[in-house]
């Protein structure tokens, strides 16, 4: 008994020994964490708090401490709303349309790249392309509502000089404005975007397009037998990710696009939060908002990297 | 067999490098087309005659911009939150990335989980904007550095990469009895510079285009930015897009000239760091798709 008892101080006189060694030895690694918490607790933790909005009746003077609780009110009136519905559908089908249109275009134009042989032409195409990525969705905005404006557009003066004087108001329209979206957002993003799918192309195995060659493969076929299904892997894990964030629309790109013309087809979830609750001061229900689409994404977020791992064994975490 | 193989071939090479050079063309065009306007003179862009080459060329627009639209003040904010952002940036990257990339670290695991949870979970605008006011942060930068301060995404490229470098550069110096913040400063940073220097580009890219926050935390004139200020400017114009009656023929084209030149300023600074970043961010975009 003595013994075991002797025993069981020594293990713990060790632990304590470890644990003050440990902490001599790794003290200064966890001072400089404190100001990297500080900032998750004050600037990502502490928001949470205000999720609380949502079941209230808030009130600015009162706070959330002083709020009444109303339950689930604000959430009830969002489902009925048909306004809720309509920005809902058209968060999810800009989403869609540019899953549809803009998806492929930085796996073909990463294929296309791959392709080329001079080094001079492919390094400057390079450069060029990656480029607006680097723009402000301001800058980029201000551009595409410039040069397609039916009175001054370089756009416009183009298509009236092959047509004889017709133009179109691409951006009040409602069948132009979406593809101008895409447009857009392929203008920004496929340079960029087809970095990783060049990455994932680059990573194939010579022998495989030699032995493609020696079945008498052409170029067209090697792109098709060989480098679509060595880079299908990467295509997959970003198409699921894509998938996992279909209630996110950029808000920035909208506020530079959107116009009244188009306001049934442009306001999205966030444009229409920040126009409510920092506009107009319905912080409940924009949060209500804020609430559903948080919780959505989060769900499809996990499930993306759920099934990115099953499919592919690699997520994002 | 072998010749028709060459003929396919070639006709497919020759297709790719056009349709590219088309590509590179039209996404190259807008950005020419508005500096052309934005050096023509005033008549030229009333008669529309300007598309991709300056006509009457002139500087006339741009003094105008310079001395009328308030827009050196954004600038002069601009350079001011972005610097201050970026050293802000830097050094709370690094303070996070270098412990959180030693496994060693007794509860690594419980701070890496409450880093990724605010990546899965968003609070919303609404209660980020109350925090803010609540922080009595409104209506100054601290609003804009504080919330910015660090980018969980840039911070896992950090960490990827210092958990890269070879354990063995550390433990010797760790053998001498060295502190690991004299092994950060004297070892781990001089072989980051690259890192850091990529890092600290994209940052500063991000102070320099940042357009939503600032709209959202600050309402004081002497305080716009770059972005907000061009997005006023952009706007004038809006008249223009409606074909609004009331505004002259003549003003509506000189606000054509005045928004080429904003876009204009806009991005200069960009294109001139441009050769930096591209020397790098390819890398980073790797280091990025391999999870930390």
């Amino acid at each position: 008994m003595s013994v075991a008892m002797h025993r069981k101080t020594r293990k713990s006189r060790y632990r304590t020994k470890f644990w003050r060694n440990y902490l001599a030895n790794n003290y200064q690694l966890y001072l400089m964490l404190v100001p990297v918490l500080l900032y998750y607790f004050l600037f990502h933790y502490l928001p949470y708090s205000g999720l609380l909005m949502a079941f209230q009746d808030y009130k600015l003077g009162l706070g959330i401490e002083g709020s009444e609780f109303v339950g689930l009110k604000h959430f009830h009136t969002l489902f009925r709303s048909s306004e809720f519905w309509k920005i809902l559908k058209n968060t999810i089908a800009l989403n869609l349309l540019n899953l549809v249109l803009y998806f492929p275009a930085p796996i073909i134009l990463a294929i296309l790249l791959n392709e080329i042989r001079n080094v001079v032409f492919k390094r400057v195409a390079q450069s060029l392309m990656y480029l607006p990525y680097f723009f402000s969705w301001v800058v980029i905005g201000g551009m595409f509502v410039d040069i397609l404006s039916p009175g001054t557009g370089v756009v416009n003066k183009i298509l009236s000089a092959l047509t004889g004087g017709k133009t179109i108001f691409f951006m009040a329209s409602t069948f132009w404005w979406p593809i101008m979206f895409v447009l857009s957002t392929m203008y920004k993003e496929v340079g960029w975007g087809s970095i990783i799918y060049l990455a994932a192309i680059t990573g194939i195995d010579a022998e495989l397009y030699e032995a493609a060659r020696i079945d008498g493969a052409n170029r067209w076929q090697q792109i098709l037998h060989v480098t679509l299904p060595c880079i299908s892997q990467t295509i997959v894990i970003l198409l699921i990710l894509r998938m996992g964030s279909v209630l996110n629309v950029g808000m920035e790109q909208i506020l530079m696009l959107e116009n009244a013309a188009v306001k049934s087809i442009s306001d999205v979830i966030s444009t229409y939060t920040y126009r409510m609750g920092i506009q107009q001061l319905q912080y409940s229900k924009t949060t209500a908002i804020g609430v559903f689409q948080s919780l959505i994404n989060m769900v499809l977020m996990l499930l993306a990297n759920h099934i990115s791992k099953r499919l592919t064994g690699d997520g994002i975490w | 067999m072998k010749v028709k193989e060459r003929i396919s071939d070639r006709i497919w090479l020759v297709f790719v490098h056009v349709f590219v050079a088309l590509v590179v063309l039209l996404m190259t065009l807008p950005f020419i087309n508005i500096l052309a306007l934005s050096f023509s003179g005033e008549t030229a862009v009333i008669q529309g005659r300007v598309t991709f080459w300056p006509i009457d060329f002139t500087l006339n627009t741009y003094e105008r911009v310079f001395t009328e639209s308030q827009i050196l003040l954004a600038l002069r904010n601009t350079v001011w939150l972005t610097l201050v952002g970026t050293v802000i940036n830097v050094v709370l990257t690094v303070l996070a990335a270098y412990p959180l990339a030693k496994r060693r670290l007794k509860g690594r695991n419980v701070f890496l989980a409450l880093i990724t949870f605010t990546m899965i979970f968003y609070a919303g605008i609404i209660p980020h904007y109350i925090n803010i006011k609540n922080l009595k942060l409104l209506d100054s930068f601290w609003s804009l550095w504080l919330s910015g301060a660090l980018s969980t995404y840039n911070m896992i490229i950090l960490k990827t990469f210092f958990q890269s470098l070879p354990e063995s550069l550390e433990e010797s110096a760790q053998i001498d009895g060295a502190s690991p913040i004299r092994i950060l400063v004297q070892i781990v940073l001089p072989l980051s510079k690259a890192a850091l220097a990529t890092i600290a580009l994209f940052y500063a890219v991000g102070w320099w285009n940042s357009y939503f926050n600032n709209m959202l935390y600050i309402n004081k004139a002497e305080l716009t930015t770059l972005q907000i200020r061009l997005k006023e400017l952009l706007s004038l114009t809006n008249s223009n897009l409606f074909q609004n009656a009331d505004a002259s023929e003549q003003n509506k084209i000189v606000e054509e000239s005045v928004k080429a030149v904003s876009i204009v300023i806009a991005t200069v600074p960009i294109l001139i760091v441009y050769p930096f970043l591209q020397k790098y961010f390819v890398k980073g975009v790797m280091i990025g798709s391999i999870k930390g």
